[in-house]
């Protein structure tokens, strides 16, 4: 029974690892995939939304409805960035890096003079769960399930429906899918307020478990870049899930002995070596592998 | 003349005898500053100044090369913190402090060069190198972050934590302590010699090397240019030029905070470059001068508008100024001259 509890909480462990880079980097691998744009604004973003949360939950809101209003709201604003800002730097990626680091500055400066240094907190949902000598928070097993979903949900986006088609299409080659009636122009603010919408939808998820401030987002990013970095942009759910995988792998253990900080410095170490073996990322890695085992196979 | 050459060739603006003449009065005017400026006022401008070796490493990493870090806060901070530990230990020792120096700067140079070889020799793609030096700087500003209390101490200097390293000495050489004119003839020798340096770099044939790397790496490295060693050589330089101004920074005012790495400072460097125009040095010079003698004064009124005013800056210059607002400038101002000369009567 022993051995048992251990097995489960290292699971566990992991499992929460994982859940947490897959959400702080979900958004960001998103609108990478599409433009090969990194949104520096996404700590903002996911700030946004644990804001957008916090407000509507002192309204008076069930928890999840803040979740879904935060997953709105800032889709919308994204979608705002992106007709007034983002789009004219298509094609120059590092100006579109730059541009971005503004609006958040922008936007985390904003928000200390418009609510001050910080918000009331949201109490965590759910009890915990004793397995042997170890207990587990319901809420991050509420997470790493909605994270799992996330991932189905948009394997569905992206494979079932036309937006997909069409997205996946722009992605290949931009210029085709125009010539074959493609608006990538729509596919490209659609794509950029999922992102964003997505980087809300953690950032209120995740604020239960953090002290809402306007510099809040800044804990997120480090985790969030290294997760793209290591999962590349040539396909975004294997990407993302590869990349968040691999790197808890590395964060689990170091993280267990040695402390929270020097977890961090794993990652970013495990990161340096890995775009080392595979400079395009896990997903580019994977795509590789899995064609060769179609061409063999 | 050879060596001159490498000075008045194409790569920055102001080739005209006129622009040396002008650029000499300059020169000259800092050196006589001392003769008006009271020594407080000499110790502001040795401020402004000390930044700008960090801005012209980064615009020959971003503007020459194409290659943009968000990082080079960290190479400002290794360095400001090495020659706080080193030149502390060595307190009494004339030589203490040139130690420092020489550490800082090595260190800058070791972890540049670690962390380049990661980078360039994957052929990473070009966003990553932005992404992963912020990480850099990110995570050693939450590493001095949490150094605070008497176990996180080198010999007898403590890190300090959130509040930073105090009591870093003065710069020194033998028993000349420098201070007030002294240290601001120091920051003026070493900005000029590092922007004359960065200029002669561009114009010799390795910054041609450089140039053709950011139209284009794949064709530079058909015709037979080693890339990967060519960047990894200019990010060093770079990192070195941002170590510089740590150390300036320092001496200058005996502690550093963790502050320094972080998102907010990292962001500085990329904005006077982007305010300036990043394909040319002279006016990364002027715009870095200029804008921290703006925040300058903004910070010490105590505004709190500082950093709104610096991130809107940067977006509204992205988007109406791509080349920067100096580079703009004087292309506009030598396209005037030019129309001028030519609607001149009598000259057809």
């Amino acid at each position: 029974m022993e051995e048992f509890g251990l097995v489960i909480s290292v699971v566990y462990q992991f499992g929460t690892n994982a859940a947490f880079l897959l959400l702080c980097a979900l958004g960001l691998i998103v609108i990478l995939g599409m433009m090969n744009i990194i949104n520096l604004a996404h700590g903002e973003l996911m700030m946004m939304g644990a804001y957008t949360a916090s407000l509507s939950y002192q309204a008076g809101l069930p928890f999840p409805v803040c979740v879904a209003v935060s997953f709105l709201v800032v889709g919308f604003v994204g979608a705002v960035f992106e007709r007034l800002v983002v789009r004219r730097f298509y094609g120059r990626e590092l100006s579109a890096l730059v541009v971005t680091w503004g609006i958040s500055l922008l936007l985390s400066q904003g928000t200390l003079m418009v609510f001050g240094p910080f918000l009331p907190s949201i109490p965590i949902p759910g009890g915990s769960l004793d397995v042997g000598a170890y207990s587990l928070s319901v809420y991050w097993l509420i997470l790493i399930a909605v994270s799992i979903a996330v991932v189905v949900a948009l394997a569905w986006l992206y494979n079932r429906t036309t937006f997909g088609l069409h997205a996946r299409a722009t992605m290949q080659d931009a210029a085709m899918a125009r010539a074959l009636g493609v608006n990538t122009g729509r596919i490209y603010m659609l794509t950029f307020s999922l992102g964003a919408g997505l980087a809300g939808f953690s950032g209120a998820l995740l604020a239960p478990t953090a002290s809402i401030m306007p510099f809040m987002g800044q804990q997120f990013v480090a985790p969030a870049f290294i997760t793209v970095v290591v999962g590349g942009a040539a396909n975004v759910i294997a990407g993302a899930v590869g990349s968040s995988v691999l790197l808890s792998l590395v964060r689990t253990p170091v993280g267990f002995y040695l402390g929270a900080f020097l977890g961090l410095v794993a990652l970013l170490l495990a990161a340096l070596i890995i775009i080392r073996l595979m400079p395009n990322g896990v997903s580019a890695a994977l795509l590789r592998w899995s064609d060769r085992r179609a061409q063999s196979g | 003349m050879k060596y001159l050459a490498l000075l008045t060739g194409p790569e920055d603006i102001g080739q005209s005898r006129l622009f040396w003449i002008v650029f000499v009065l300059l020169v000259l005017n800092f050196v006589l500053g001392p003769l008006w400026m009271s020594e407080f006022e000499a110790s502001n401008v040795s401020y402004y100044l000390l930044n700008l070796p960090m801005a012209l490493g980064l615009c020959l990493l971003w503007g020459y090369c194409g290659v943009l870090s968000f990082g080079q806060v960290a190479y400002f901070g290794i360095a400001g913190y090495l020659y706080g530990i080193i030149a502390g230990n060595m307190r009494g020792d004339p030589w203490g402090p040139l130690l420092g120096e020489v550490g800082g700067l090595a260190a800058c140079a070791v972890v540049s060069a670690i962390f380049g070889y990661f980078m360039f020799y994957a052929r990473v793609q070009r966003w990553i190198v932005p992404i992963l030096t912020l990480v850099l700087a990110l995570l050693l500003e939450t590493f001095l972050g949490q150094t605070a209390g008497y176990q996180w101490r080198v010999g007898s200097v403590q890190l300090g934590g959130y509040n930073g390293m105090t009591g870093i000495p003065w710069f020194q050489l033998g028993d000349f302590t420098f201070f007030g004119y002294s240290f601001y003839y120091y920051v003026v020798l070493l900005v000029l010699v590092s922007y004359l340096g960065c200029r002669a770099l561009v114009n010799s044939h390795h910054g041609k090397v450089m140039l053709a790397m950011r139209e284009d790496p794949l064709r530079t490295e058909l015709l037979g240019y080693d890339i990967r060693a060519r960047q990894l050589a200019v990010f060093v330089i770079a990192g070195v030029l941002a170590g510089l101004s740590g150390l300036l920074y320092v001496q200058w005012g005996n502690y550093i905070t963790p502050s320094q790495l972080g998102l907010v400072q990292a962001a500085l460097p990329v904005i006077w470059v982007a305010v300036g125009g990043r394909s040319k040095l002279l006016a990364v010079a002027i715009s870095a001068y200029a804008l921290n003698w703006i925040t300058y004064s903004l910070s010490s009124a105590g505004n709190q508008y500082a950093l709104v005013i610096i991130g809107g800056l940067l977006v509204v210059v992205m988007l109406f100024f791509p080349d920067g607002i100096v580079v703009t400038l004087a292309r506009n101002m030598n396209r005037q001259a030019l129309t001028r000369l030519l609607r001149r009567p009598g000259r057809s």
